[in-house]
C-alpha cells in the first residue's frame, strides 16, 4: 500500500492542454473518486498515474517513488477498466494469474494467490471457464480478481460498473467497498455518477474542464458546494437555482427574485444590491403551512419521497416531501427553505458566497 | 403460415440451385478425370456416366507411369505423350513449398506490420497504409519484366525461395489490412490492462493480441495458401524447371493436342491440398473470438 501524489501535473495532446497543474493527494488507504462530465480530464488523470499516458510537466509518486516516465508494469499498481478487459482466450484462473505468470512467481504461490481472490470474489465456481460463458457481473469479478491477486500499492478503476445494469451497479458498488474495507489498498476510482462517487468515496474530487474544482468528504461537496458548477452537478434532482438581488427589507437582508421575497439566513457575507444566485436543494424545500406560494406542475413519487415539480412565480423549482400526502397538478401549495441550507452563489464569479465565522 | 412454408422451400430450391451451379464443373471435372478418352470425346453425344472408369489419368500425372504403358485408347488422334512429361509430381510439391512459405512469410510479416500500424503511434502511419493497400493496383503483368531481371540478378530466378518471395510480395498487403482489422477489433484496453499486468510490448503482442487474432490469422493464411496455390503468372515468368501446378498443367496442352484426362486429374487432384489445408484452419475461422473479452 502507498499514498499517490500527484503536483502540478500538466497534460497536454499537442496544443490542446487537457489537464491543468493539477495537485491531488491521495493519502494511504483512502478511497478517493474523480467525479466529474465527460471530457473532465478524470480519465486522462487515471491514466497518466497508471502510466498509460505520459504527462507533460508535473510529477506524480506512489509511495516514496517518483514514477515519471516508468513503464506502468514497473508501478505496482492494477487497474479494473470499464470494458473489464479480459483475456478472451484464457479461462478464469488465467486472467488472474497472468501477472504472476508474467514475474515467473511459483507456481504454488500463483495457485493460493488465486484461489484467495477467487474466494473473496465469489469466483471459485467459475475459475475454468471462459471469460465469454460468464455474466457482466461476474467478467467484472474476474476483473477485479486479475487486479487483487497480486496485492497491488494502488488500485485504479476506470468507471467499471457503467456497463453493468442498475441492479448489479448497486451490488457491485457494495463488493468493491466491502473488498476496499477488507484490504485497504489505497484507490483511485473514476465515474461521471455521483451516486457512486458518493457512496464509495472518503473523498471525492469533482473535475470539470482539467480543472479540479472541489475536493472533499461526499457530505462536505454536498452540504458546502464551492462553486455554481459542484452545487448543479451533485444531488438529484439538482439544486434550484434562482437568479435574484440582495435588497434590506425593514434591516433584514433579503433575495429578491422577480416578486417573490427570499428569506436567507444571517451572517452571510452579502451587500445590499448584489446580483446572486439563490439556492436550495429541492430536500430542504419543504411542503408546509407557511412560506412562498407554488403551483404544482407533476407530482413524482418516487417511494420513500415525493418530488414536486412546481412554479414558483414563473420561476420551474423542486421541493421533496418525505410525507404522503395526496398532492394534484394545478394545486397551490406553499413551501418554505429551510434557512440553514439556503446556499449563495456571487452571479459574475459563480462562486458560494461564504458565511461570515 | 402457409407463406412462409412456400418461402422456406423456395430458399432451399434456389441454394440447392445455386450450390449446382457451383459443384457442377467441379465434379465434371472429376467425372473426367476418371473417364477414358473415348468417353471424353464421343462423336455420339455427351457420356455421363455410361463408361468404365480408369485411373489412367492418375497413374501418368501422380504416380509417374509413362503414359504409353498404360494406355488402352489409341490416342493417335489426340496426340501422344513424349515420355513422362506428364509426371505432375513434383510440380505439386513445388505448389506446397511455395504456398506454405509464402502463407507463412505474408501471415508472419502481415502480423507484425498489422500490429505495429494498429497499435503504434507514428506519423505518416495513415500514409503507409494506404501505401501498402496501392501495391494491390498494380496489376502484375506490369511488374512482370522487371522482377525478372531483379529476380534472375539475384539468383532467385528458377528456385523455390523466388517464387516463395514473389508470392509473399503479392500477399503482404491484402494480409496486412486484413489483420489489421482484425487487431484493430481486439480494443487497446487489452493491450493497457496486459501491459499494468507486468507484460512489455512484445509480450502483449505475443501472449494476448496473436492468440487473440488467431481467426484472422487463419482467415488471412487461407487467403494467402489460395492466392500462391492458384497463382499463374509470376509462376510462368519466374520459373522454368521448378513448376507449380497452375503452369503445368499449361504444358498438358501442346501443339499436337490437349490431354484433357491429364489436366482434369491432375487439375482434380489439385483440389485436396488446398481443401485440407481449409479444414485444417476452419477450427479458427470462427466469428467473435474475442467475445467475452469486452463489454460488447
Amino acid at each position: 500500500m502507498a499514498s499517490v501524489n500527484v503536483e502540478k501535473l500538466v497534460k497536454k495532446y499537442g496544443d490542446l492542454e487537457v489537464l491543468h497543474s493539477i495537485d491531488l493527494d491521495v493519502e494511504d488507504g483512502q478511497f478517493v473518486v474523480l467525479l466529474g462530465p465527460s471530457g473532465c480530464g478524470k480519465s486522462t488523470l487515471l491514466r497518466t498515474i497508471a502510466g498509460l499516458e505520459s504527462s507533460t510537466s508535473g510529477d506524480i509518486s506512489i509511495g516514496e517513488r517518483n514514477v515519471n516516465g516508468m513503464h506502468p508494469k514497473d508501478r505496482n499498481i492494477a487497474m479494473v477498466f470499464q470494458n473489464y478487459a479480459l483475456y478472451a482466450h484464457m479461462k478464469v484462473r488465467d486472467n488472474m494469474a497472468f501477472s504472476m505468470h508474467l514475474n515467473k512467481t511459483p507456481a504454488a504461490r500463483i495457485e493460493e494467490r488465486v484461489n484467495w481472490a477467487a474466494s473473496i470474489l465469489s469466483l471459485e465456481p467459475y475459475l475454468d471457464r471462459y471469460p465469454k460463458e460468464l455474466s457482466g457481473g461476474q467478467r467484472q469479478r474476474v476483473a477485479m480478481g486479475r487486479a487483487i491477486v497480486r496485492n497491488p500499492d494502488v488500485f485504479l478503476f476506470d468507471e467499471p460498473l457503467s456497463n453493468l445494469d442498475a441492479k448489479l451497479r448497486v451490488q457491485m458498488r457494495t463488493e468493491i467497498k466491502e473488498l476496499h474495507k477488507r484490504l485497504k489498498t489505497t484507490t483511485v476510482y473514476v465515474t461521471h455518477d455521483q451516486i457512486e462517487a458518493m457512496t464509495m468515496a472518503d473523498v471525492v474530487v469533482i473535475m470539470r474542464d482539467g480543472h479540479i474544482e472541489q475536493m472533499g468528504s461526499p457530505m462536505e461537496i454536498y452540504d458546502n458546494p464551492a462553486n455554481l458548477f459542484v452545487a448543479e452537478f451533485i444531488g438529484s434532482p439538482g439544486m434550484n437555482l434562482l437568479a435574484g438581488k440582495i435588497v434590506e427589507d425593514s434591516g433584514k437582508m433579503i433575495c429578491r427574485v422577480g416578486e417573490l421575497d427570499l428569506p436567507l439566513p444571517e451572517q452571510m457575507n452579502i451587500s445590499a444590491g448584489q446580483d446572486v444566485l439563490y439556492g436550495i436543494r429541492p430536500e430542504h424545500l419543504i411542503p408546509s403551512e407557511t412560506g412562498v406560494k407554488a403551483t404544482i406542475n407533476v407530482v413524482e413519487p418516487t417511494g420513500p419521497e415525493t418530488h414536486l415539480f412546481c412554479h414558483m412565480s414563473g420561476h420551474d423549482v423542486c421541493a421533496v416531501s418525505r410525507e404522503r400526502m395526496n398532492w394534484k397538478a394545478d394545486e397551490v401549495i406553499l413551501v418554505e427553505p429551510t434557512l440553514e441550507y439556503v446556499h449563495l452563489f456571487d452571479a459574475q464569479t459563480k462562486e458560494a458566497i461564504k458565511r461570515k465565522t | 403460415m402457409e407463406s412462409s412454408r412456400f418461402s422456406v422451400f423456395a430458399r432451399y430450391v434456389l441454394a440447392i440451385a445455386i450450390v449446382l451451379m457451383f459443384v457442377f464443373p467441379i465434379a465434371w471435372f472429376a467425372l473426367t478425370s476418371i473417364k477414358p478418352i473415348s468417353a471424353i470425346f464421343d462423336k455420339d453425344g455427351v457420356v455421363v456416366f455410361d463408361f468404365v472408369p480408369t485411373y489412367e489419368n492418375y497413374q501418368v500425372t501422380l504416380f509417374g507411369q509413362q503414359s504409353i504403358d498404360v494406355s488402352e485408347n489409341s490416342r493417335s488422334d489426340f496426340g501422344t505423350s513424349g515420355g513422362n512429361s506428364y509426371d505432375g509430381r513434383s510440380s505439386i510439391v513445388s505448389s506446397l513449398i511455395v504456398a506454405i512459405g509464402s502463407t507463412f512469410l505474408a501471415t508472419t510479416i502481415g502480423l507484425l506490420a498489422a500490429y505495429g500500424l494498429s497499435r503504434l503511434q507514428f506519423r505518416g502511419s495513415q500514409g503507409m497504409l494506404h501505401w501498402i493497400l496501392s501495391q494491390r493496383f498494380l496489376p502484375p503483368i506490369a511488374i512482370i519484366i522487371p522482377m525478372v531481371f531483379i529476380f534472375r540478378d539475384l539468383g532467385l530466378r528458377d528456385t523455390h525461395l523466388g517464387l516463395i518471395i514473389a508470392h509473399t510480395l503479392i500477399n503482404v498487403p491484402i494480409a496486412v489490412l486484413l489483420l489489421k482489422s482484425f487487431i484493430d477489433d481486439i480494443p487497446r484496453d487489452i493491450d493497457e490492462a496486459a501491459m499494468i499486468d507486468g507484460a512489455t510490448r512484445l509480450q502483449v503482442f505475443w501472449k494476448v493480441i496473436m492468440p487473440m487474432a488467431k481467426g484472422g490469422m487463419a482467415a488471412t493464411a487461407v487467403l494467402c495458401f489460395i492466392f500462391s496455390w492458384t497463382e499463374f503468372l509470376l509462376s510462368l515468368f519466374l520459373t522454368n524447371s521448378i513448376r507449380t501446378i497452375p503452369v503445368k498443367i499449361t504444358t498438358f496442352v501442346t501443339s499436337t493436342g490437349s490431354e484433357w484426362g491429364y489436366i482434369s486429374a491432375l487439375g482434380t487432384s489439385a483440389i485436396i491440398p488446398g481443401f485440407i489445408f481449409i479444414l485444417l484452419v476452419q477450427n479458427h475461422l470462427v466469428r467473435g473470438l474475442t467475445m467475452g473479452a469486452i463489454k460488447d
